[in-house]
């Protein structure tokens, strides 16, 4: 069960993030720098999480956090910084039907990552290997 | 090499990284904090360029029209938020690996909007990616199912 829950959630996730792009292009065809636009979308994102976090009183939680967890996430964090910076970027100086498709090979680094970081919880299997593989050339060949 | 290769490897290395960082945190943290931290890190990092000069500085943001932001609101609801509440509490049932590869799958989802509703057409090749890319998916939900 919790299994299908797992994979119902990231097939839910990736409807989420196909949905996104649709209404940040219509806002992007305005000429704004995408920059901003990201930063508006992730000001959204925060404030309603900061909205969550007072309603649900998930702010109590914090004294279960350790500093493992909390340096992790940070590091997760600006991970994803990194990434969102080096995508504009990259999208600044270059061609994006360059720039996109390498950015999506994505899942490979986290698959190597996992396996090398995660490797008593991962399961690299042939099915994760050639599932992974497909994906990417499929998403390669249709953005 | 192109700097924007670089650029663009680094960015899907740092995507890559990022989830498997995601998913260490929250063995000892709760979900909704782990997205609160990425999420201050990443409203930083903006400001941060923004404030640097990767845009006509931050009094820039005063004339961006309301509808505008209006946009990038909902896209940020759905990708930052939704998403990545989706995204990371799946990582809690099944691996990372198997998580990341099917939410990766999100241009499919752009495309069949473009062609249902903007009533785009598609190209063999594109349909050839849609193929390869239910494959896919279809592998790795049927991983351990047996």
């Amino acid at each position: 069960m919790s299994r299908l829950r797992g994979q119902t959630e990231s097939v839910l996730a990736s409807v989420c993030f196909g949905l996104a792009p649709i209404f940040a292009k219509k806002g992007l065809l305005s000429g704004l720098n995408p920059l901003y636009g990201a930063t508006i979308a992730n000001a959204t994102a925060l404030l309603f999480m900061i909205l969550f976090f007072l309603a649900a009183r998930q702010h109590k939680g914090w004294a279960s956090v350790t500093k493992q967890g909390l340096m992790f996430a940070v590091l997760a964090g600006l991970c994803n910084s990194v990434a969102l910076v080096s995508f504009y970027w990259a999208m600044a100086i270059g061609k994006v039907a360059i720039v996109v498709p390498i950015t999506c090979i994505y899942p490979l680094f986290t698959m190597v990552v996992a396996y090398l970081a995660m490797k008593e919880s991962e399961v690299i299997d042939a099915f994760t290997v050639i599932g992974t593989l497909l994906i990417v050339i499929g998403v390669v060949l249709t953005i | 090499m192109d700097a924007s290769i670089f650029l663009s490897i680094l960015c899907a290395m740092a995507w890559g990284t990022q989830s498997v960082l995601l998913k260490k945190a929250m063995r000892d943290i709760p979900l909704s904090t782990a997205i609160l931290i990425t999420l201050v890190t990443n409203f930083l990092a903006l400001v941060f360029m923004i404030g640097i000069g990767g845009g006509q500085g931050l009094s820039a943001f005063v004339d961006i029209p309301m509808l505008i932001c209006f946009y990038f609101m909902i896209a940020g609801f759905f990708n930052y938020l939704l998403g990545r509440a989706l995204y990371y509490s799946s990582f809690r049932f099944i691996s990372v690996t198997q998580s990341t590869a099917i939410s990766s799958t999100y241009p499919i989802i752009s495309v069949a909007f473009a062609v249902t509703v903007l009533g785009e057409k598609l190209s063999v090749l594109q349909f050839v990616g849609i193929g390869l890319t239910l494959c896919g998916v279809y592998l790795l939900l049927m991983k351990g199912k047996k």
